[in-house]
């Protein structure tokens, strides 16, 4: 897909791999729409896009939260008219430090999977009609390795990114012969607060910089020639 | 023709859910089609406009996404009213003031008084419409307009419906332009499912915009004279071109009719954005669609007016009474109705 001109909305837009991918689609001509919890950083990447020449809007939203699910659909529509891309990134880890699935709070479960299984759901159902009107569109659900290796502790996280490459695969069955694509990108390991957070112990010599794998989600957008499905951001990197 | 008062449908024909929380999916609930050309009258399903429309046909729908524009607010003495904004400018709201709880009767405001919403000023109370004297417009204080509805609105709900709905299953499935007051509900019944497997045998599919505004003052009396008001419509160089190839034009709900029928009220159809409150009447010569979609709704003037420039009264009368003997279903959540 073309990115002048297009339209991209990002959850979880303020920090990390969101951030990196939010500016680097910026560079590339594309208008954004940005969420996040708070609306400090989330300023902060607007104001870094509009330097990049970038249109982009910013919505403070829990996406818990079915009403500020729709309220970012509303005022992203209302704004642009339509999404090209979306990029579902907020990612809930739980808590931390991580604990065994036999000592996991319920409701925080409940929350993980609200953040990273449901709202990707309800905000590609959302705006995946405007892209099969117009034929075109592309939707990355962000995963991870935890999605299809057992690690202890990784809990309710792991159960979410399972479930979304489920979502995706079946989508994309539905979805093929529309000129609407979706993926799951595992973007590799990356130096970012949440993998801090889950891994203090992690050298951050051996992490992917965000940016790095912000690289292979504008691969993804532009490579029309992508088959919907999941795959790995070093994989798309490494075949250039 | 002799229009039915809107109390002689029975309560059981008014589609109290919707379809998929009586059971039955949405694309699923009945069509009653109506052939001009053959006079005849036929009981089919939804999804069996596989079979009644063809290579060559266009669907043009209403991409406007409902907003749950009825916004609870607080009055400068304290009282609490239901603001229903139909008229969305930029920086005022013209809205219907009525009480919170059902029958939701009109509440007048005072010009000049300040309304909150949200514990935070919503807007500064000007004066009332002139035309629609239930109407009132506020400038709205800045940061508030659509964010305040979205962040506080429910969707506006009349009596036939009698618990809440939530807003997801009022609109459609194409609803991607944020701003009608009510839901385009003609084309609630399509599924991408049917709509994808219509694409594949060659119906084609085009939108525009209009975005809805109240089908209720909230007035009897006043509801009976069918005034219309200004509704915002777009209609883009896309549609025109795909209309300009279709074989046949389906018009998905009136909106469309009016949409089209303003962007092409002197002659050919053309690209226009704009205002609109164009009334189609029984005399009016329809140019820019050949059949049409549509709900079961009550016998308001405005809709059989519409339906009336499509179909001659006796037909149409003939197609709402078997409608009625059947036990078909009307309003937003209710069955449907092509006429071809």
């Amino acid at each position: 897909m073309e990115l002048r001109g297009s339209v991209a909305l990002l959850t979880g837009g303020s920090k990390g791999l969101g951030r990196a991918t939010a500016l680097a689609l910026a560079r590339e001509g594309a208008a954004l729409a940005l969420c996040a919890r708070g609306p400090g950083e989330l300023e902060r990447v607007a104001a870094d896009a509009k330097e990049l020449g970038a249109e982009a809007l910013t919505v403070v939203a829990d996406l818990r939260s079915e009403r500020d699910i729709e309220r970012l659909v509303v005022l992203t529509l209302d704004r642009f008219g339509r999404v090209d891309i979306l990029m579902n990134n907020a990612s809930e880890l739980g808590p931390t430090p991580l604990p065994f699935l036999a000592d996991y709070v319920p409701s925080a479960f409940d929350d993980v999977l609200r953040v990273n299984l449901v709202a990707p759901f309800r905000l590609t159902q959302s705006l995946i009609g405007g892209m099969l009107q117009r034929g075109r569109g592309v939707i990355m659900n962000v995963s991870s390795d935890v999605s299809v290796t057992g690690y202890p502790g990784w809990g309710a996280y792991a159960v979410s990114k399972a479930a979304l490459d489920g979502l995706t695969r079946t989508w994309a069955a539905e979805l093929e012969g529309t000129g609407v694509r979706i993926h799951a990108v595992d973007p590799g390991d990356m130096d970012t607060a949440m993998h801090r957070a889950a891994a203090p112990e992690d050298d951050p010599a051996g992490l992917l910089d965000p940016a790095t794998s912000a690289r292979a989600f504008i691969r993804v957008v532009q490579d029309d020639s992508l088959p919907s499905g999941r795959m790995r951001g070093p994989d798309l990197l490494a075949a250039g | 023709m002799t229009v039915l008062a809107a109390q002689e449908l029975p309560a059981h024909l008014r589609a109290s859910l919707p379809p998929e929380l009586r059971g039955i999916r949405r694309d699923r609930v009945r069509l009653l089609v109506v052939d001009r050309g053959a006079g005849r009258v036929e009981h089919r399903r939804f999804d069996d406009l596989l079979t009644l429309l063809g290579p060559g046909d266009l669907l043009v729908v209403n991409s406007s996404r409902t907003l749950p524009a009825a916004v609870p607010a607080v009055r400068a003495n304290g009282t609490r009213v239901q603001l229903r904004a139909c008229v969305r400018r930029n920086d005022s709201w013209d809205v219907l003031s009525v009480g919170i709880e059902a029958p939701h009767a009109n509440l007048p405001l005072t010009p000049g008084e300040t309304l909150r919403a949200g514990g935070a000023p919503l807007g500064r109370v000007v004066g009332r419409r002139i035309d629609i004297p239930f109407l009132w417009r506020i400038d709205l204080a800045p940061g508030t307009g659509i964010n305040t509805i979205a962040s506080l609105g429910e969707p506006i709900r009349y009596s036939y419906v009698p618990t809440p709905v939530a807003l997801d299953r009022y609109q459609t499935v194409y609803a991607t332009r944020p701003g009608s007051a009510e839901p385009p509900s003609a084309g609630r019944p399509f599924s991408w499912e049917l709509l994808l497997a219509l694409g594949d045998r060659g119906v084609g599919l085009a939108d525009v915009v209009l975005h809805t505004g109240l089908s209720s003052y909230q007035d009897d009396e006043f509801d009976l004279e069918h005034r219309l008001y200004e509704e915002w419509f777009e209609v883009d160089d896309e549609a025109v071109a795909q209309v300009a190839r279709a074989r046949r034009v389906v018009a998905v709900g009136t909106t469309v009719v009016r949409a089209l029928e303003t962007a092409g009220e002197s002659g050919p159809l053309r690209a226009a954005r704009g205002w609109t409150d164009l009334r189609i009447s029984p005399t009016t010569a329809i140019r820019h669609a050949d059949a049409m979609i549509t709900g079961l709704h009550e016998p308001q003037a405005s809709h059989w007016e519409l339906l009336e420039a499509f179909v001659d009264a006796p037909l149409l009368r003939r197609a709402y009474d078997e409608a009625r003997e059947r036990g078909y279903l009307w309003h937003e959540f209710g069955d449907a109705m092509l006429i071809l």
